[in-house]
C-alpha cells in the first residue's frame, strides 16, 4: 500500500463531491422528465426544447469542474488510493444502509404515487406509467445519494 | 444481548503513540473517516478491521475492543 494519508483524503472528498454533483444531476433530470410526462406542452417542455442542449453541457462543465479538484491527478481504480477508498469499509456499510433504507422508501412510496400519478391526476394509463418510473427512479436514487452523504460525513 | 454495547479505546492508544488519525489509518490501510467512525462510536468494525487496527498499534484486540454489558452465557461451559 504506497498511499499517503493526503492523497486518501484527497480522493475521499473528491468522491463526495461527485456524489453530490450525482445528487444535483439526479434531481435536475429526474424532475425535468417527470415535468415533461406531466405535460408535454406545457413551460418545462418549452424550455427544454429552447435550451435542452445546455444539460448535457452543463453535466460536462460539472463534471470537469469536479474533476479539478484533482489537481491534475486522475481517479484510476488500479491506484492504490481509490482502491483504498472503494474497498473502505465505513463508505461500504453506508452504502449499504442507505440502499436498504431507499428501497423501504421506494416501495412505501409506491402507493402515494399510483394514487397522486393515477388517480388524481387522471392521466393516461402509459403516460402514467412512465411518470410512475420516473418518479420511482429519481426518489430512489435521490434517497440513497441523499442518505449515503449523510451517513458518510465526518 | 442488546444491552451489551462494544467500547474501544482507540483514541486512547493513539493518543499513547501520539498519531493521527490520518497516520493510524494509513498504518492499518484504512481511511482516516472509518478510524473517526469507530473512534466516535458510530461504526462497529468488522473483525477484519479491528485486527488491522490492533495489529498497526501492536496491541491485542482486547486492549482496543472490550464488551460492556450484562455477563451471558456462550455456551462453551464444560459439561460436570
Amino acid at each position: 500500500m504506497t498511499s499517503t494519508p493526503d492523497s486518501t483524503e484527497m480522493f475521499l472528498r473528491f468522491s463526495r463531491r461527485s456524489m453530490f454533483a450525482m445528487l444535483v444531476v439526479v434531481a435536475v433530470l429526474g424532475a425535468t422528465a417527470i415535468a415533461l410526462v406531466l405535460s408535454p406542452a406545457g413551460a418545462v417542455s418549452r424550455s427544454v426544447g429552447r435550451i435542452g442542449w445546455m444539460i448535457p453541457i452543463a453535466i460536462v462543465i460539472l463534471v470537469t469542474a469536479t474533476q479539478g479538484t484533482l489537481r491534475g491527478r486522475r481517479w484510476s481504480p488500479d491506484s492504490p488510493e481509490v482502491k483504498l477508498v472503494m474497498e473502505d469499509e465505513f463508505r461500504r456499510t453506508n452504502m449499504l444502509r442507505a440502499a436498504r433504507i431507499a428501497l423501504i422508501v421506494v416501495l412505501v412510496a409506491e402507493w402515494p404515487l399510483a394514487l397522486l400519478f393515477g388517480f388524481l391526476t387522471q392521466l393516461p394509463t402509459p403516460r402514467a406509467a412512465m411518470v410512475m418510473a420516473a418518479a420511482t427512479v429519481t426518489l430512489g436514487l435521490l434517497t440513497q445519494i441523499t442518505l449515503f452523504l449523510f451517513f458518510d460525513r465526518d | 444481548m442488546a444491552d451489551e454495547t462494544l467500547h474501544n479505546t482507540l483514541k486512547v492508544q493513539r493518543a499513547m503513540r501520539d498519531l493521527t488519525q490520518a497516520d493510524l489509518a494509513a498504518m492499518a490501510g484504512v481511511t482516516r473517516r472509518s478510524v473517526n467512525a469507530i473512534e466516535a462510536g458510530r461504526m462497529v468494525p468488522s473483525v477484519l478491521l479491528a485486527l488491522k487496527l490492533a495489529r498497526a498499534l501492536g496491541v491485542t484486540l482486547e486492549t482496543i475492543f472490550s464488551l460492556d454489558g450484562p455477563a451471558t452465557s456462550t455456551g462453551n461451559t464444560q459439561p460436570s
